[in-house]
């Protein structure tokens, strides 16, 4: 087999892993928030939420090991992370807070989920960073 | 693994990940925030995937066309495996650590702004006339 082949075979391969896990997730975790979160933070804080900002946390922490993990970035960055966040669902929840007329809602998906995410990306940089100076060599 | 129970439901939502996932990939320049078409990869697959999130909402409103399972398989499985949220905001922290302030706000509300335009479009196309 061709070595490109391999590679490319390879990193599919790491991705669909990686892609299998963090779905199942995302799905997953629409039974747990909604048993978690009660009243009317459930319009802001839903599954969807919890699976971008664990997501973010996470990706952090893979962006922090730099580009010479390579097959990690591919598993757990590109894969898991990936498919465990959604940006779709955002704007569905958007929308559709949008359309019921709810503005406030809709202000509160918007910045919960923007702030939340380049906080817990920032978040899981640090803490990557902190593993890597902990790694002998 | 009894957390799988409904294991048809499961198997939808994997076999609509991993090809979501593979095509994301394949579109997005990951972890290369410096090169010239930088952000666009994660735009476009975010964007698109709002239109066809809509697109099959809507129809499933207005005709109840879609089955449980479809929606699962393209919505939940491919569509949220094909866009992402955690590139975007590793894309926006990049962005913020090399003080670029008008690309950080230019990608956010972008992104924002496409989506939810492609997210309602989508959705009023699904809409019974």
């Amino acid at each position: 087999m061709k070595p490109e082949l391999r590679r490319e075979i390879r990193d599919l391969g790491l991705v669909g892993a990686g892609a299998i896990p963090g779905a199942l997730l995302r799905w997953k975790l629409e039974t747990i928030a909604h048993s978690m979160v009660e009243g009317s933070l459930r319009s802001v804080v839903g599954a969807d939420f919890l699976a971008n900002m664990v997501g973010c946390l996470l990706i952090g922490l893979v962006i922090a090991q730099g580009p010479g993990r390579a097959r990690l970035a591919l598993a757990v960055g590109i894969g898991f992370c990936g498919s465990l966040t959604t940006f779709s669902s955002w704007m569905l929840e958007l929308a559709k807070a949008l359309r019921a007329g709810d503005g406030l809602g809709a202000v509160g998906v918007l910045l919960a989920s923007l702030a939340g995410g380049v906080l817990l990306v920032f978040v899981g940089y640090a803490l990557g960073q902190g593993l890597q100076r902990r790694r002998p060599g | 693994m009894s957390w799988l129970a409904g294991d048809t439901d499961a198997l939808m939502v994997a076999i609509g990940a991993v090809p979501g996932a593979w095509l994301r990939f394949r579109v997005v320049d990951h972890f290369e925030p410096v090169l010239p078409r930088k952000h666009w990869g994660t735009f476009g697959v975010n964007v698109i995937a709002c239109f066809a999130l809509g697109l099959i909402v809507g129809l499933e409103e207005s005709c109840g066309a879609a089955a449980q399972r479809v929606l699962l398989l393209v919505g939940t499985g491919f569509l949220g495996s094909f866009s992402t949220f955690s590139t975007f905001s590793g894309e926006l922290r990049a962005e913020l650590v090399q003080r670029h302030w008008r690309s950080a706000a230019l990608l956010a509300s972008g992104s924002v702004a496409g989506g939810l335009l492609a997210m309602l479009a989508g959705l009023s196309l699904g809409a019974r006339p």
